[in-house]
């Protein structure tokens, strides 16, 4: 009896270490073989880009897409009007050659490459670009994505092929940029505006979508990856890589593994233990990149609705000019950057990002970090140190404040306890609560808080950041219900609400950049945000395949995810043959796998077979 | 998760003993055998909850405060005509759009707010990956579970048994997410100077046409560790719930009597012991199908498998209301299915439940 359960343990023990064995050995000696995997699909010459992204593509129709990469894929697939350069982002050519404004202001004239196709062979014309703009002027759905930019713009034509006429109401500069994805009439034409909203624009029977940017989606699994292939007919020439993949992991853990084991080759916002054990692999390069985000601590200026009507809760002492100014001299930027963002960002100034040298201001009257000066403006303004080491309001208030941190991000809830500690050496008194975005968003839109912290990403056009200080984008009140604006500050002055105004006007850019200018320095001086810090984006990729990526700004910039498709359309790969293997990293000879299988249950059937006769043997017994 | 303990003791459904004698009388004029009217009954249970879930779900979420349109599309330029209309459906009275939901809970026009697109596309794009990788793994589990939970049980005491249930009680004392992360460093990865064997993650690799058998023998490559993992954390709870049940059942007055009888140990055990002690292990299994429509959220985010678990967890940021309430009736309906299988399997092998 003994033996024969022994001998049941032992065979399944056998079967079970037969298979592990086994299993490991496969794919491995599949690769030391060369064989070609089933994820090159046979063409080993194929040069792969892989990059790994954690939010996956929500829609590849540019006009129900929401999430970052989708952007990002849009721009792979469609050309816009005019790009931002990759050096300072400024204005350079894209599907136009060249654009001028009309001397009376009313219009502007574009001038379209000649002689360009589609990917499927099909002329692209200034005809496409005016049916593209005319759609979403006169659309619904179509205005979800792509209104902002259309808003001044009462109509489209197209004059002949080359020339596209787009009439304004009101001069404009963002006119240079329009971020309008230039679609292929013939195909758009049939999908009017009930069916736009559920079409998928996705490859059907093998066939690609029709592009005109440097890459045609040929692929698309969702929750999985999207597959491009390089478009030969893209005004800017076929770009090196023979295919780019965007591959979704889950977490940015995921994708550093996988870069390390070679199934992707572009991994970026790293945390900074990832990016520094990255640091010192073979075959990765890892660079900080500067990224366009900046994160702030912001106070409640006198939560109000747009008619002036006061809301929420916020605490009266932060109303106070001078008590903001000692928070911001309570605040050590250089080591909100260094200990909590691991070195990977700077300083933070203004709310336009020193990476657009066109646009940054460096303020004059730069508040320094000095715990004593920040005693000393309390002081001064008749804030008194009570007993408790809390200082009294000249109203009699004892100085205590909420300050709001994310539960997203755990820079946050760093950077909030650092304020706290530094708040209480000059006699605040600070309550933090770590809340989630959504319940941070609710609870600045309806006014009560009196701090938070949060961030912006910045675009290059400053109009949509500037507009969060103005007066229109506080909340508003709808059936009882408020609805958070843009404004999370309240910030509310006339003087500010002039110059956007003017600047959104101006299209003259130098003009206008001084203008811009003028508003960051008000806003520096009001301290409605401390601007903590502009944060970078750690980036790695596989050096030892892909060579020539092109950063936005130069030199230090992102070199994925840009204002444009510079990367993707400079990229080379290392050697021949160095670019395919990509993606083989994922790949096992099936031939192996099925000899492995049959193997083990081989095993794990004698087994069970000896183990059995002994058994009945014993039963006789 | 409960005791080990109360999972056994709980397990099975109320051991209601069936109709009444009053019933059974007028057996013959309703024409309803006991059997079937257990089964009316248990399906007209079933169907209530379901009902209330539908309301419940319904109002649950419209207690969430927020703003769902305006956080998402913060940070993008927006014109504030097309957010008004955006906001114009959740803005609707709560009891216009309760019965425009009872009309259809299933209907194509419920859109997420999140993704602009009908809820239940989306859903359905996420289900096949879970049901795949859980379906799997709990077929995987209970087989070797159960097989281990009688060998243990029937040597109680004996080093097959003190291995395994320390072996079992270790896994089910194991987060499966940092199971699976071991794993995936062990052999995803590659540790110790061996190379990573198993993918990172995904269900396949790009380029890889699934319809081939290249492509399915793909999947099962890519299926290894997070089935697995899975299969190792459900297996335990399965295994020790076995042993437990058949430790109780080898005291019994019958088991003396079929040893009398001259049976050898293994009939004994195959054909006595082990049927009886199945029962609440049986249970289990079937109340955890209910769950693999939840999917295993935390595998399914180690191993960045693209199924329902992620698409709850976005959900929940907003609150993308009308896609919570479509992934909660798709669970709802995945547990009081299984539960209801789980009750007429049990009436089926034990002829106590419907007497």
């Amino acid at each position: 009896m003994r033996v024969s359960r022994r001998w049941h343990v032992r065979a399944a023990l056998a079967g079970v270490i037969a298979s592990v064995v086994a299993l490991p050995l496969l794919p491995a000696s599949a690769d030391e073989s060369g064989t070609p995997s089933p994820a090159a699909g046979g063409t080993a010459e194929k040069t792969v880009f892989t990059v790994g992204i954690t939010q996956d593509v929500d829609s590849t129709n540019p006009f129900t897409g929401i999430a970052a990469a989708s952007f990002e894929v849009y721009q792979m697939m469609y050309p816009t009007l005019t790009d931002y350069s990759a050096a300072d982002f400024s204005t350079v050519p894209g599907l136009a050659e060249s654009w001028e404004e009309s001397e009376d202001q009313t219009y502007w004239t574009y001038k379209i490459r000649p002689g360009l196709t589609w990917s499927d062979g099909e002329p692209l014309t200034a005809r496409d670009a005016a049916y593209t703009f005319n759609r979403v002027i006169n659309g619904d759905i179509e205005q979800t994505n792509y209104g902002g930019y259309t808003s001044t713009i009462t109509r489209a034509e197209a004059q002949d092929d080359t020339t596209l006429i787009l009439y304004v109401k009101k001069p404009s500069p963002i006119m240079y940029q329009l971020a309008v994805y230039i679609l292929p009439e013939h195909i758009w034409k049939d999908i009017d505006a009930k069916k736009v909203k559920s079409y998928k624009n996705e490859p059907e029977n093998g066939e690609s979508v029709v592009g005109g940017g440097p890459y045609v989606l040929i692929e698309r699994r969702k929750g999985e990856y999207l597959r491009f292939a390089a478009n030969p007919a893209f005004y800017g020439g076929k770009p090196a890589a023979d295919e780019v993949v965007f591959r979704v992991y889950k977490n940015t853990d995921a994708i550093a593994e996988a870069l390390r084991k070679g199934e992707v080759d572009y991994a970026n916002d790293l945390s900074a233990n990832v990016f520094n054990s990255l640091a010192n692999t073979d075959g990765i390069t890892t660079v900080p990149s500067v990224y366009s985000g900046f994160n702030q601590i912001a106070f409640n200026m006198g939560a109000a609705l747009t008619d002036g009507t006061p809301i929420g809760d916020g605490s009266k002492l932060v109303l106070d000019p001078q008590v903001r100014l000692a928070i911001a001299q309570a605040t050590d930027r250089q080591v909100l950057a260094d200990k909590v963002y691991g070195g990977f960002a700077t300083p933070g100034t203004t709310v336009i990002p020193p990476l657009y040298t066109n646009l940054h201001l460096e303020p004059e009257n730069q508040v320094a970090f000095d715990l004593d000066a920040a005693n000393a403006t309390l002081e001064a303004a008749g804030y008194t140190m009570g007993d408790d080491g809390v200082r009294v309001s000249p109203e009699g208030e004892r100085m205590s404040l909420r300050l709001l941190g994310r539960q997203e991000s755990s820079e946050s809830q760093k950077v909030v306890e650092y304020v706290k500690d530094w708040l209480g050496q000059i006699g605040i008194d600070v309550n933090v609560r770590i809340v989630s975005e959504d319940t941070l968003y609710e609870k600045v839109g309806n006014g009560d808080f009196d701090m938070f912290e949060w961030g912006w990403v910045v675009e290059p056009d400053p109009d949509y950041q500037l507009s969060t200080f103005t007066c229109d984008q506080r909340s508003t009140e709808e059936d009882g219900t408020i609805f958070a604006g843009l404004s999370d500050s309240f910030y509310c002055d006339e003087e500010y609400d002039q110059l956007y105004e003017d600047q959104k006007l101006e299209t003259d850019q130098a003009k206008r950049a001084e203008i811009v200018k003028a508003m960051q320095q008000m806003l520096y001086d009001s301290n409605a945000y401390v601007v903590t810090v502009y944060y970078d984006n750690p980036t790695a990729y596989r050096s030892d395949r892909w060579t020539n990526f092109t950063p936005q700004p130069n030199p230090d910039g992102v070199l994925l995810f840009q204002y444009g498709t510079w990367s993707y359309q400079s990229i080379e790969p290392v050697s021949a043959d160095s670019g395919g293997s990509t993606s083989s990293g994922g790949g096992v000879n099936p031939a192996l796998i099925v000899i492995g299988v049959l193997v083990a249950v081989g095993l794990v059937m004698g087994g069970v077979l000896i183990g059995r006769r002994r058994t009945s043997d014993d039963d006789v017994e | 998760m409960s005791l080990i303990q109360d999972v056994a003791g709980s397990g099975g459904p109320d051991p209601v003993p069936g109709p009444p004698p009053l019933s059974r009388k007028k057996k013959g004029s309703r024409g309803l055998s006991p059997g079937a009217l257990f089964a009316l009954r248990k399906t007209g249970a079933a169907l209530g909850t379901l009902l209330f879930v539908l309301v419940v779900n319904f109002f649950l979420f419209r207690l969430l405060p927020g703003d769902p349109i305006g956080m998402y599309t913060r940070g993008r330029n927006v014109p504030p005509e097309q957010l008004a209309e955006l906001r114009a459906e959740l803005n609707r009275p709560a009891l216009e759009q309760f019965l425009t939901y009872l009309q259809n809970p299933f209907a194509s026009t419920i859109d997420s707010a999140q993704f602009n697109r009908p809820v239940w596309e989306l859903v359905t794009e996420r289900i096949w990956p879970t049901l795949l990788l859980v379906g799997t793994a709990i077929v995987l589990a209970s087989i070797i579970g159960v097989w281990i939970g009688i060998k243990a049980g029937w040597q109680r005491g004996k080093s097959f048994d003190k291995v395994s249930t320390g072996v079992t009680l270790t896994l089910y004392s194991m987060p499966e997410f940092w199971l699976g992360m071991i794993l995936l460093i062990v052999f995803g990865v590659g540790v110790f100077g061996l190379p990573g064997i198993f993918p990172i993650g995904g269900i396949s690799s790009p380029g890889v046409d699934t319809s081939t058998l290249a492509g399915w023998l793909d999947v099962a490559w890519h299926m290894v560790l997070p089935v697995t993992t899975l299969t190792l954390v459900y297996l335990a709870e399965y295994a020790l719930v076995m042993r437990s049940s058949l430790v109780d059942e080898m005291n019994e007055d019958y088991l003396t009597t079929a040893r009398a009888k001259g049976l050898s140990d293994k009939l004994v055990r195959r054909r006595h012991a082990v049927p009886n002690a199945l029962l609440p292990t049986i249970t289990l299994i079937f109340l955890n199908l209910g769950f693999t429509v939840s999917g295993a959220i935390t595998v399914e985010t180690v191993f960045s498998w693209p199924g329902l678990g992620l698409l709850s967890y976005e959900a929940l940021r907003g609150p993308d209301v009308a896609l919570l309430q479509a992934i909660f009736l798709l669970f709802s309906i995945g547990v009081v299915l299984a539960n209801l299988v789980a009750d007429l399997l049990y009436a089926l092998i034990d002829p106590r439940v419907r007497s």
